[in-house]
């Protein structure tokens, strides 16, 4: 995994605070040996917990390869310990999930209740519900360029990103109590929260963006794309140009941000082909990287310089990225992965402490750094084939493995928590079960969506012997929990919510194409947003909102969900399974932002992806022609996520929010009072 | 006439550099940074001690001091507190023109101390099975050799992937990987004729030279190690590139920092020592 690309970037940055950081360690080194350090030993007293959070591994189907004898280490867990189905999130979201997990408490303690947020009084406009960007405030002009000082008297206030979750996270107790806990690749903590006691340590993981932002966006480069360009959800698309066999291309990096209108800093670079050959060099900041046809390179750092007004020297952000040599002729592709945060000097936080990611860097060389690492977008958008996608995901499993081994390596005792995206993302794009309702993939035969099932079922195999290894390396010795956040099914149909109520005369007008840009509000009683959420067009909440609360309210709800749980697909199928009421749901002091009702999908069902973002389409129902061709969007008793442990499982019914009780317990903590799960051992 | 100054200069300071520089092969690499710093600095400032007017000096400084104090004691007179500043500045300037002799003087073997350094800390070797690609740069007028020009292979090395022959450029790449550690050389053949460029493997510490430079100065003096190209060469240069070595002290880039740091606080310590005036 080590970056040799050589580069010609100086940092003298890094060799001046390694200076003023070795003569201010080697002052507190000498002070603390006369006044007595920080008491940073551990509490934990050996005792080890070993969470291995595996996004998406499904109880069915790991039921079925364990009976089969496929999952040995699994089965071997579950005959001396326990196995469960382990009940998910309403809705079952990953980041929803993940924050059940953390808080050990429902979405009325955390906030997150869905991928996507509303802002009701800025007619609905979405965003993200984990983390926001907000706006800078004030600022002082300097030629072309405006700055944020954040000092007296000035005071203003930078964009910053700040975590939408609230609530405890379970780790503060242990690190009030000095209990040692490290997180790798947590989802749902992004920006990283942060550890009062310098007991807990974190990389953030899903939800982390890339340099551009965004959660990850791959720049592509052909000679058959459009001269324009092309921008799709999660990926650029840029048309090269061969004269004698060299092209310039242009890569797209963060916004230049000093600037009163930031424009994206771009790094040129050429590419240069030798069809003989079948290679290719690039070009690029001094660095020359050749790749032969079907190649990935290594990580390559580049330096972005971020202009400042005259006489403040140029600021500079690191980000890395991979290339992919998809062909060379007749039509040369070539993919650049999203520009990751650099973590070997990381131009954001990336975990807590913040030099946590550059410990583990500087050992394991450059990784991927955003939430999402398999890139899915690059396989729904064409950009990437079933091949090239497993690939990368690959690529992204041997990074983690490699993080996972490090992590091993530097635990000691205390809480250790690490995380696989794998088993989600690959099975959105390769599961398809037939036994699951006898239905047929939309797309592609059943032979050939057996043979992309094989896929999931070889990462299930290659999980359970990590699992075994970790086993055998700490059997007695430490309480080991394998989870997941949810399960999964197959997701064949689409229901647009949006179409459906406008079809019900709930949402108005009849040609409206986006609620949320030709939607008339005054005659729009309800609407969808999210993968799960609907909300009523309330009056006093929502900025132009007509149902009044109370009896008329109370009236609309209890109507909505009838009608919506009685939908019948064309061969009859019931479409929803449940539909919730939010307040019969949840309870916190983080309900403000909840939907009104959460739509729980049948198997084999899921929000269509046009609602998801207000948007509505003629169809209520159609076939999902996407390659994400499995979700667990669903209705969260229809895809409970697992539970093994090597200790017996004395609660039944274990839910996401039992863990973070169950692991307090283990280090002899009671549950406090934040959390509603239970612990699943006895006491 | 300057690149053969500079190719002239190389050939004595190679061989020196070779025997007085052997140490850094097994000594830890923050170690020998910090000697060659130290004992460059204190020789810096035994030349400057010999080839500076030295009473020239004192004397300026013992003015600028009596100035200094001038100024303290008659604040409120505004004409000596002016023509105080005045032989402040003048003094200071004389300071610098006193400098000038010894940095000409010591400019020349810094700059080869500094390319003989640059041999050992700039780049570290490859290790084996360490990719890396090789540039040829043929000169403008040899289109043909683009396509002409092979790398022969021996039992060192392998070539993985290339040639990429980039005519916009003149200039042709292969990505080749080490399999045997030590002093390799790199075989082209174009037109009868042969080229070598140094290829090194193995050793946490061995002269690494990144390129076999053009018949031109500024490359000799950046790559001092191998025999520049003729000027009518087809083959006007070749690099390899090589690994950045990661460290604070000898690393790539920072060991320059490093050294001009060390060699300065040397001076200044055996300053009173040697009884030199700066
Ligand atoms: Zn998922």
């Amino acid at each position: 995994m080590r970056d040799n690309q050589s580069e010609g970037i100086v940092s003298r940055r890094k060799l001046l605070t390694g200076a003023a950081c070795a003569a201010v360690a080697a002052g507190v080194g000498a002070t603390s040996y006369f006044v007595g350090g920080p008491n940073r030993v551990s509490r934990s007293l050996g005792k080890k917990v070993i969470v291995i959070g595996i996004d998406g591994m499904d109880p069915r189907l790991s039921a079925a390869m364990m009976k089969a004898g496929d999952l040995p280490n699994l089965a071997k867990m579950t005959a001396s310990g326990g196995f469960s189905k382990l009940g998910t999130s309403i809705p079952p979201q990953s980041p929803v999930a993940w924050s059940n997990f953390i808080n050990g408490s429902g979405p009325g303690s955390h906030g997150i209740f869905d991928f996507i947020h509303r802002h009701p009084h800025e007619h609905c406009k979405p965003y993200f519900a984990a983390a926001e960007t907000l706006t800078p405030e004030g600022f002082v002009e300097w030629g072309d360029h405006q700055l944020q000082l954040d000092f007296w008297p000035f005071n203003h206030k930078p964009a910053k990103t700040v975590l939408r979750r609230q609530g405890v996270p379970f780790w503060d107790y242990l690190d009030a109590q000095k209990i040692d806990s490290v997180f790798y690749d947590l989802p749902s903590n992004y920006p990283p929260s942060p550890s009062q006691y310098g007991h807990h340590r974190c990389v953030s993981g899903m939800g982390t963006p890339d340099m551009l932002g965004t959660y990850g966006t791959y720049q592509y480069f052909s000679e058959d794309t459009p001269a324009a360009g092309v921008r799709e959800g999660g990926g650029i698309r840029s048309k090269l140009r061969f004269e004698n066999d060299s092209a310039r291309a242009t890569l797209i990096g963060p916004p230049d941000s000093f600037r009163k209108s930031p424009t994206p800093i771009e790094i040129e670079f050429e590419v240069h082909r030798d069809r003989q050959s079948d290679a290719v060099l690039l070009e690029i900041q001094d660095q020359k990287i050749m790749l032969q046809r079907g190649q990935w390179s290594r990580w390559t750092k580049l330096d972005f310089a971020i202009s400042t007004p005259k006489l403040i020297p140029n600021q500079h952000a690191s980000g890395i990225c991979r290339f992919f040599l998809q062909e060379i002729a007749p039509n040369f592709r070539l993919y650049v992965t999203p520009i990751n945060v650099n973590p070997s000097d990381p131009a954001v936080q990336l975990s807590e402490p913040d030099d946590f990611i550059e410990n583990v860097s500087e050992e394991l060389g450059l990784f991927y750094t955003t939430g999402f690492q398999e890139d899915h977008k690059a396989r729904t958008n064409g950009v990437f084939n079933d091949d090239e996608f497993r690939r990368q995901a690959t690529n992204v499993l041997e990074e983690r493995l490699a993080l996972f081994e490090y992590a091993v390596e530097n635990y000691e005792d205390g809480l250790l928590f690490f995380y696989f995206s794998s088993s989600d993302l690959q099975s959105h794009i390769f599961w398809w079960d037939e036994s699951d309702g006898n239905t047929q993939h939309p797309l592609i035969s059943s032979p050939e969506a057996a043979s992309r099932f094989q896929y999931v079922r070889d990462l299930y195999q290659r999980l359970d012997s990590i699992i075994g290894d970790i086993n055998d390396r700490y059997s007695g010795k430490a309480t080991i929990i394998v989870m997941s956040d949810h399960g999964f099914a197959n997701f064949g149909r689409q229901f647009n919510l949006n179409s459906w109520l406008r079809d019900s005369g709930y949402l108005n007008p009849r040609e409206c194409t986006n609620v949320l840009v030709n939607g008339d509000w005054s005659r729009t009683r309800a609407y969808g947003l999210g993968i799960n959420g609907l909300y009523l067009n309330l009056k006093g909440r929502e900025a132009d909102g007509v149902v009044e609360p109370g009896e008329e309210q109370e009236q609309l709800l209890r109507r909505l969900k009838m009608q919506l749980e009685s939908v019948r697909d064309v061969n009859g199928n019931q479409v929803i399974r449940n539909v919730y009421r939010s307040s019969e749901i949840y309870a916190g002091d983080a309900t403000a932002l909840a939907p009104d009702l959460i739509i729980g999908y049948a198997r084999g069902y899921r929000a269509s992806w046009e609602t998801c973002l207000g948007e509505l389409s003629e169809d209520t129902l159609r076939d999902n022609t996407s390659a994400w061709a499995a979700d667990h969007c669903a209705d969260a008793l229809e895809v409970p996520g697992v539970l093994f442990c090597n200790k017996s499982i004395d609660k039944t019914d274990p839910s996401l929010v039992d863990v973070a009780p169950s692991i307090l317990q283990e280090f002899g903590l009671p549950t406090p009072s934040t959390m509603t799960g239970q612990s699943i051992y006895k006491s | 006439m300057l690149t053969q100054i500079a190719v002239s200069l190389n050939s004595i300071a190679n061989p020196i550099g070779q025997v007085l520089l052997a140490p850094i092969e097994w000594l830890p690499g923050w170690l020998s940074a910090t000697l060659i710093g130290v004992v460059t600095g204190v020789l810096m400032l035994v030349v400057f001690k010999y080839t500076s007017n030295q009473s020239a000096i004192k004397r300026t400084r013992d003015q600028i001091k009596a100035n200094m104090l001038a100024l303290s004691l008659f604040k409120d007179d505004l004409g000596v507190s002016l023509r105080s500043q005045g032989r402040l500045l003048t003094g200071a300037l004389r300071l610098i023109l006193h400098a000038l002799i010894p940095l000409a003087v010591l400019m020349i073997p810094m700059i080869l101390i500094l390319g003989q350094m640059s041999l050992w800390y700039q780049a570290r070797p490859l290790r084996i099975g360490e990719e890396s690609v090789v540039t040829v740069q043929l000169a403008d007028e040899s289109t043909d050799a683009v396509q002409a020009i092979t790398l022969n292979t021996n039992d060192a090395v392998e070539v993985i992937a290339g040639p990429v022959r980039v005519s916009s450029k003149n200039m042709v790449c292969w990505k080749v990987m080490p399999i045997r550690d030590g002093q390799h050389q790199l075989e082209f053949k174009i037109g009868g004729e042969t080229s070598l460029k140094e290829f090194v493997v193995g050793g946490a510490f061995e002269p690494t030279s990144q390129k076999r430079p053009a018949w031109d100065w500024n490359e000799v003096v950046m790559h001092p190690r191998e025999t520049p190209f003729a000027p009518d060469s087809i083959v006007q240069s070749i690099e390899v590139t090589y690994p950045q070595r990661d460290a604070l002290t000898a690393g790539t880039n920072n060991w320059v920092i490093y050294w001009f740091v060390i060699s300065m606080v040397a001076a200044f310590v055996a300053k009173p020592f040697l009884n030199v005036n700066l």
